[in-house]
């Protein structure tokens, strides 16, 4: 059951994607081109909405369906991987076009590429695991 | 531009999925660790992949939904590409991108993301999104070395290797 909700949740979380093109490479260019508001304002608003939630959870102490308290973990700073592994990404994300999310959202509409690209990211992820114990924090 | 889910729909609905994904699964939203769920699954002598992959197993099923969508929008037809009018030579260069050509630009840039997402300890879906909603400095450190990353490829790779 759990895994059901959380599939409907990840549908839904790439209708969104899709139908906002987020996942376009056209589209990643364009903002890195600061050639249009529509991918910012997308991030933007969505931070905006969700922290507004985080707020609202927080005061109303609203609990989860299975009635626990809902517990947010901070996000420890790593100083090296915040940096290097943040322009790692970035630069991904700006020659694919596409995050983690429009991975799969790839594999689903040019399925070829998405799967070179999920391959890539599969070995990305395994080469960091292969290196994490050498590379400084 | 008709074609297109505005943002100010868009965003605040992706927003929205933070909450629901607390409250239905008692999950902090986040994507790139069905990746290192995918590793674990053959890199296990690996010790940083010596985990206990059952935690990460909730973004499998996530990702799943994401994947069944997509499908989904490709076979109703309802994905036209973005119509996006700039002087800019990456406009012409959209309509034939996602060529198998291009497979070596897509290995490599994957291999980016899985490698930074890891490093950096979480992908747009877990820092843009869910850290910096909750206020987290090491979310906008990262935030910002994304764009800053993005900046570079798009800018300085992109046109040294010729795509643009």
């Amino acid at each position: 059951m759990k895994g059901i909700i959380t599939g409907v949740l990840g549908f839904v979380f790439g209708a969104i994607l899709t139908a906002s093109q987020a996942f376009e490479w056209g589209r990643i260019q364009q903002m890195f081109h600061f050639e249009s508001f529509h991918m910012f304002g997308l991030i933007l608003s969505a931070i905006a909405t969700a922290a507004l939630s985080l707020v609202i959870i927080k005061k109303w102490k609203i609990k989860s369906i299975y009635g626990n308290d809902i517990i947010i973990h901070p996000k420890p700073i790593r100083k090296f991987g915040n940096i290097i592994g943040g322009l790692s990404y970035g630069m991904g994300w700006g020659l694919t076009g596409a995050c983690a999310g429009p991975v799969f959202i790839l594999i689903g509409v040019h399925w070829s590429i998405g799967l070179i690209v999920f391959v890539g990211a599969v070995l990305g992820t395994v080469l960091y695991g292969v290196l994490s114990e050498k590379l400084p924090k | 531009m008709e074609n297109v889910l505005p943002w100010y729909i868009g965003g605040p609905l992706l927003g929205l999925i933070v909450p629901l994904v607390l409250i239905l699964r008692e999950k902090q939203l986040g994507i790139s660790s069905s990746l290192k769920y995918v590793g674990s699954l053959f890199a296990f002598k690996v010790p940083f992949f010596n985990y206990d992959r059952k935690k990460d197993l909730w973004q499998i099923q996530f990702t799943l939904g994401i994947i069944i969508s997509a499908v989904l929008f490709n076979q109703l037809g309802l994905i036209s590409p973005p119509e996006i009018e700039s002087s800019k030579d990456y406009v012409e260069q959209m309509s034939h991108i996602y060529e198998l050509d291009n497979w070596l630009l897509f290995l490599i840039g994957g291999l980016l993301v899985g490698f930074g997402a890891r490093y950096a300890n979480g992908c747009t879906a877990g820092h843009c999104i869910m850290g910096n909603a909750q206020l987290s400095l090491s979310s906008l450190i990262t935030t910002i070395c994304f764009f800053i990353g993005g900046l570079v490829a798009v800018h300085i790779v992109l046109p040294l290797i010729e795509i643009l």
